[in-house]
C-alpha cells in the first residue's frame, strides 16, 4: 500500500462481512422508505388541478439556484436567521456531498470501473472542508435553537388568530415538537460525526497514514487529543468508534428516510416552489378556464399541483404572519395559517391510496384544516405575504380562488353584495350615473378632451375614486391643471370608462371583472392615444398586468413617473420649494405590486421636502386596509383598522408635517384614520399631486377654483 | 309542484332626466333598468322552498314586457328559477296594473302552479295592486305584505305572517293555490354572480303572445285598463331657506318674509 493510498477515509474497517451486509440492508430500506414517501407526495400534487407553466425549465432552475445559493430571500427582514440558515445549508450540503462522493467511489466507480480518487491530498483537503462544514452546521443549529428557545419571536408563535384557544388546531404543539426534533437530530448527527472521527483517530493512532494527517480534521483531532488526555486507549476507542459508527449511521439513514414525511421535506419542496415561482402571482390573477364547471376552489383538488406544492414548501418562518396587515390588527387571518391549514387538509385527504369522496374534500368551513369565510374575507390582497415569502408561496391567488367560490355562493358581507350589484348596474362603485364620471372636469378653466372623439397623446384613465369621490375630485382637478400647464396633450374617456375591476377581481367576482375589463378594453380601442396614465395604482395594476389577457396591451404609467419626466424636461418647474418634513406611504399596488418605489421619493426630493421613512416602507409598506374590495366592507367596530395602525406609526415621527400618499383610496382611508386616531391638527394627509401643485404655483387664470 | 313568481323589470331615474314628448312618462333614454327589489325577495323565497323541498319543485319566473325584460329574467334564472316566461304583444303597451294582472292571471292559468308569488309593489310605479288583482282574476285567495311564510310545496294550506300598521303582525292560514305578495326582508336574496348570469343566458326564455294565453287585444293596453296616466311632472320645489345672521337680523328677515307673504295673499 503506497503512502497516498493509505491516507484515506476508514470505512468498514474491523466490520464483519455480515455486519456490512446488515448495514447495506438497512441503508436500502431507508432509501426505499424515502422513495415511497416521495411517491406519495408526488401523487398528492398530481391529484391537484392541471397547470401548464410558461417559461423554460432551465431559466426557472437558474433562478431557483440563484435564490438558494445566495440565500437572498431567506435573509430578508431576518438577517440573523438568514445567516444561520446559510451556515446550516452550506454545512449540510458539503457534508452530504462528502458522503455522496464516498458512496460514488466505494459503491459505484471502484467496484465497476476500478476508479479510486478518495485518497491522498484530495482526501485530506476534503476532510478539512468537511470538518469546517460541520462547525458551520453546528453553529447554525445552535443559533436556531437559541432563536426558538429564547428569543420568543412572535412570528414563531404558532397560535392562530383564526382559532380560539382550546380548538384542536389552535397552536399546534406538534409543530413545535417537530421543529425541535429536527434541530436535535441534525445536531446529534453532526456531533456524533466529530466524536466518531476522534474515536477513529485514537483507535488508529499507531497508523501513520491516519494519525500524522490528523490535523486535516482539526475538530476531530482536537477531540482526539482530549480523549487521549482523558486516558482513552486505542482498544476502547475502537469499541467506541464501532458503536458510534452504527449510531451515527443509523440516525443519518433515519433522517433520509424521514425526509418526505416531515418538515425535512422542505429541502425539496421549497426549492421546487422557488423554481415554479410566478413573479406576477398577485399582480396578474389567473382567469377561470372555460372548461371549469365551478369557479374558484371548493375542494382541495381544485387547487393546481403548483399550489399544493406551495403548501408543502412553507417552512413556518412566519414572515408573512408578521407582514400581514389583517393579522396586525387582530383580524382572524394569518396567511401562514391559511397555508398550513390547507397543507394539513391536503395531507389528511390526498396522501392515502384513494381520494376520499368529494364531500370530504371541501376546504371551506371551520373544522380543522378548513378555512373559514371570515378568514378569507379579512384579506386585503396587499401582497405583503407573497412578497416576503422566502420560498415563493403564493398566498393571494389561493385566497382569491377560495373567495371566487364564496362569491358564487353569495357568502359575503351584504354591503359587498350591494356594491358588486351597483358596479354591475352603473359601472362604478359609487352608484353614480355613468354620465357623471367626467363631471369633475367641468370645474376646470379649460376643457378636457374627450379621448373618444379626438386623438390625444396621453389617455388618462381616471378610475372610480378619482372620478366620483369629492375629496379625490379636487386632486384630479389639480393633476389636470398640471398636465395642462405642462402642455401635455391629454384626454379622458368620460362615461366610456368603467371601474377598472382590479378590486372586483380580487374580491373574487371574476365574471364581473371580465365584463369590466372587456368594457374598458373596448372603450380604449375606440380612442386614439399613445400612452395611458393614471393616478390610481389599482387601475394601474390591472391595466398594466391583467388587461393584456383581455387583448388590451398599452404603454401605461403611474402619474409619478410622468410627473418626474415633466420636471426633467423642464415642462414643470419648482418655483416655490416646500420645506415640509414628510413621510411617504407606498401604495401596495404601486410599490409592492409594480415596484414603483423610487419616482414618488425622487419627486419629494425635487419639491424640497425632507423625507423621513417609516419603519415599514417600500416592499414592507403597510396596507391602508382598502385592498381586495375591503374598502367596500366595514371593518369590525371597536377593533383597530389597518389605516389607524399606520397613522400611529407615522405619528411617531417627530415633527412630521405631511403624510404623503399617491393613491386615491389611500387619501380616503388615511384622512379618516387621521381623525379617528386623534392626530388631526398634528400633521396632514396629502396627495403627492397636491404637494406638486403647491410647489409649482398655477399661472394666473389657470388656477382650479377651490 | 310548481311555484310561479311574477317579476317586473323596473326603471330607476338617472341623474338628469327628461320627460317623454307626450309628457306622460320619462324618456326611456334616462332610465336604468333592473329587477324590482321586492321580486328579488319573492324569487328567493320560491328558490329557498325548492331547495328545502323533498320532492321536485319547479320555479317559474314570469314577466310582462318586451325583449329588454329578458335581462331581468336571466337574473332570475341565474338565481335558481328553472324556467322563465315572458309575455309580450305591442297591444300590452300602456296597460295599467289591472291589465297587467289580467295577463299574469292568464299566464298562471296556463302554468297551473301550486302557489304564486309577487312583490308587494314595484319600486317605479308603486301601485301595489298587480299581485292582488291577479288573485282576483284567478279567483284565488291572496295575502298581501307577507313577511314570513311556512309552506311546503304541494300542501293544501300555507301559514303566513303579514305586516300590519303599528308593528302588529297578522298570522294567516290560507288555502292554496293562493297569490302572496312578498315583503322586503322576508329572506336574504342571494347574489347572482356574473358567471351564473352568463350561464343563464344559455337557458331559453319562453316568449308567449296574447293568443298563447288566450287573451284578446281589447283586454290589455288602454282598452283593458281601469286607469290612465294623464301627465307626469316634477312639482315646483319648496322654497325652504336657512336665515343667517344674529338673532336681530334673523328676526328682521323673518318679518320681511311674512310681510311678503301677506302682501302676496292680499
Amino acid at each position: 500500500m503506497s503512502r497516498t493510498d493509505a491516507v484515506t477515509r476508514i470505512l468498514f474497517e474491523a466490520f464483519g462481512a455480515a455486519e456490512v451486509r446488515i448495514f447495506y440492508l438497512i441503508g436500502y430500506a431507508a432509501i426505499a422508505v424515502f422513495f415511497y414517501g416521495v411517491y406519495v407526495q408526488v401523487r398528492k400534487y398530481r391529484r391537484g388541478a392541471a397547470l401548464v407553466l410558461d417559461g423554460g425549465l432551465w431559466p426557472r432552475f437558474g433562478a431557483m439556484l440563484s435564490s438558494l445559493l445566495s440565500h437572498r430571500t431567506i435573509e430578508r427582514r431576518d438577517r440573523a436567521a438568514g445567516a444561520a440558515h446559510r451556515l446550516i445549508f452550506y454545512g449540510f450540503m458539503l457534508l452530504f456531498a462528502g458522503t455522496a462522493t464516498i458512496t460514488l467511489q466505494y459503491d459505484i466507480l471502484e467496484p465497476l470501473f476500478g476508479i479510486r480518487f478518495w485518497h491522498g491530498e484530495f482526501y485530506l483537503v476534503f476532510s478539512l472542508i468537511l470538518d469546517v462544514a460541520g462547525v458551520a452546521l453546528i453553529a447554525g443549529l445552535l443559533y436556531m435553537m437559541y432563536r426558538r428557545g429564547w428569543l420568543e419571536l412572535p412570528k414563531l408563535d404558532y397560535a392562530r388568530p383564526d382559532r380560539e384557544p382550546g380548538d384542536p388546531d389552535f397552536n399546534r404543539p406538534q409543530y413545535r415538537r417537530e421543529d425541535w426534533a429536527f434541530l436535535w437530530l441534525l445536531l446529534i448527527i453532526a456531533c456524533t460525526g466529530y466524536v466518531l472521527e476522534a474515536a477513529r483517530l485514537v483507535w488508529l493512532q499507531d497508523r501513520a497514514g491516519v494519525w500524522d494527517t490528523r490535523w486535516w480534521s482539526p475538530v476531530g483531532a482536537l477531540l482526539a487529543q482530549g480523549m487521549r488526555a482523558l486516558g482513552l486507549d486505542a482498544g476502547s476507542a475502537g469499541l467506541l468508534r464501532h458503536g458510534l459508527w452504527w449510531f451515527h449511521g443509523l440516525i443519518a439513514l433515519l433522517l433520509i428516510a424521514l425526509i418526505p414525511y416531515t418538515k425535512v421535506k422542505h429541502v425539496f419542496t421549497s426549492a421546487a416552489s422557488l423554481m415554479v415561482r410566478d413573479p406576477l402571482a398577485a399582480q396578474r390573477l389567473a382567469r377561470i378556464p372555460e372548461s371549469q364547471p365551478q369557479p374558484g376552489a371548493a375542494k382541495i383538488t381544485d387547487f393546481n399541483w403548483k399550489q399544493l406544492l406551495n403548501l408543502d414548501a412553507c417552512t413556518k418562518c412566519g414572515r408573512c404572519h408578521e407582514a400581514c396587515p389583517a393579522r396586525a390588527v387582530g383580524a382572524p387571518l394569518s396567511p401562514r395559517d391559511v397555508i398550513l391549514s390547507l397543507r394539513e387538509f391536503a395531507q389528511a385527504t390526498l396522501e392515502s391510496g384513494a381520494i376520499p369522496a368529494a364531500a370530504e374534500l371541501d376546504v371551506h368551513g371551520k373544522a380543522p384544516g378548513q378555512v373559514a369565510m371570515e378568514t378569507l374575507w379579512s384579506c386585503r390582497t396587499c401582497m405583503a405575504c407573497v412578497e416576503i415569502c422566502p420560498v415563493a408561496v403564493e398566498h393571494v391567488p389561493i385566497i382569491v380562488q377560495m373567495r371566487r367560490k364564496l362569491v358564487e355562493d353569495g357568502a359575503m358581507d351584504p354591503l359587498l353584495t350591494k356594491t358588486l350589484q351597483t358596479i354591475h348596474k352603473t359601472g362604478n362603485s359609487f352608484g353614480e350615473s355613468k354620465r357623471k364620471r367626467g363631471a369633475w372636469s367641468k370645474a376646470l378653466p379649460f376643457p378636457v378632451k374627450d379621448a373618444r372623439k379626438q386623438p390625444v397623446d396621453v389617455l388618462w384613465f381616471v378610475g372610480d375614486y378619482a372620478s366620483f369621490d369629492p375629496r379625490n375630485q379636487k386632486v384630479s382637478q389639480l393633476f389636470a391643471s398640471l398636465l395642462h400647464e405642462a402642455g401635455v396633450d391629454f384626454g379622458i374617456l368620460f362615461d366610456g370608462e368603467s371601474n377598472a375591476g382590479n378590486d372586483v377581481r380580487r374580491v373574487g367576482e371574476e365574471g364581473l371583472y371580465e365584463v369590466l375589463a372587456q368594457a374598458n378594453v373596448n372603450a380604449l380601442a375606440g380612442a386614439s392615444f399613445k400612452s395611458v396614465v393614471t393616478t390610481d395604482p389599482h387601475s394601474y395594476n390591472t391595466i398594466r398586468n391583467e388587461y393584456p389577457d383581455f387583448g388590451g396591451k398599452y404603454e401605461i404609467e403611474h402619474y409619478t413617473t410622468l410627473a418626474k419626466r415633466l420636471f426633467a424636461e423642464g415642462r414643470l418647474q419648482v418655483t416655490k420649494p416646500l420645506k415640509y418634513r414628510v413621510t411617504f406611504h407606498d401604495p401596495c399596488h404601486l410599490g409592492r405590486f409594480n415596484k414603483g418605489y423610487d419616482s414618488p421619493r425622487e419627486l419629494l426630493a425635487l419639491l424640497g421636502c425632507e423625507l423621513i421613512e417609516m419603519g415599514r416602507c417600500r416592499a414592507n409598506s403597510f396596507c391602508c386596509g382598502a385592498g381586495g374590495g375591503r374598502i367596500w366592507v366595514p371593518d369590525p367596530v371597536g377593533a383597530e383598522k389597518p389605516a389607524q395602525n399606520r397613522m400611529r406609526e407615522a405619528a411617531a415621527i417627530p415633527g412630521l408635517e405631511v403624510y404623503v400618499v399617491s393613491c386615491p383610496k389611500d387619501l380616503t382611508m388615511f384622512e379618516d384614520a387621521l381623525k379617528t386616531t386623534g392626530n388631526e391638527g398634528k400633521f396632514v394627509v396629502k396627495e403627492l399631486i397636491e404637494l406638486i401643485r403647491e410647489a409649482v404655483p398655477a399661472r394666473r387664470g389657470d388656477a382650479v377654483p377651490a | 309542484m310548481k311555484i310561479l313568481v311574477a317579476v317586473k323589470q323596473v326603471a330607476a331615474l338617472d341623474e338628469d332626466f327628461a320627460l317623454r314628448d307626450d309628457g306622460r312618462n320619462v324618456d326611456p333614454d334616462f332610465l336604468i333598468r333592473d329587477l324590482n327589489e321586492w321580486d328579488d325577495f319573492s324569487l328567493e323565497e320560491a328558490v329557498k322552498m325548492k331547495e328545502a323541498a323533498s320532492q321536485p319543485v319547479e320555479v317559474v319566473a314570469v314577466s310582462v314586457g318586451s325583449g329588454e325584460v329578458d335581462e331581468s329574467l336571466r337574473k332570475c334564472l341565474a338565481k335558481g328559477a328553472d324556467r322563465a316566461v315572458r309575455i309580450w304583444d305591442p297591444a300590452i303597451e300602456d296597460s295599467d296594473s289591472i291589465a297587467i294582472a289580467r295577463v299574469l292571471a292568464a299566464a298562471a292559468r296556463r302554468e297551473a302552479p301550486d302557489m304564486m308569488f309577487a312583490g308587494v309593489q314595484s319600486s317605479d310605479q308603486s301601485f301595489a295592486s298587480t299581485g292582488i288583482a291577479a288573485a282576483a282574476f284567478l279567483g284565488w285567495p291572496h295575502a298581501a305584505v307577507v313577511s314570513h311564510l311556512s309552506y311546503s310545496p304541494g300542501a293544501t294550506r300555507a301559514v303566513l305572517r303579514r305586516e300590519l300598521e303599528g308593528g302588529l303582525l297578522h298570522e294567516v292560514e290560507i288555502q292554496c293555490p293562493a297569490v302572496l305578495t312578498i315583503q322586503l326582508g322576508i329572506n336574504t336574496p342571494r347574489y347572482a354572480s356574473l358567471r351564473s348570469i352568463k350561464q343563464a343566458a344559455a337557458k331559453p326564455i319562453e316568449v308567449l303572445s296574447l293568443a298563447d294565453i288566450g287573451l284578446g287585444a281589447d283586454e290589455v293596453g288602454v282598452a283593458g285598463s281601469l286607469s290612465r296616466v294623464r301627465r307626469m311632472y316634477v312639482p315646483d320645489r319648496g322654497r325652504a331657506q336657512l336665515i343667517e345672521g344674529d338673532a336681530a337680523q334673523q328676526a328682521a328677515r323673518l318679518a320681511e318674509i311674512i310681510r311678503e307673504f301677506k302682501g302676496a295673499a292680499s
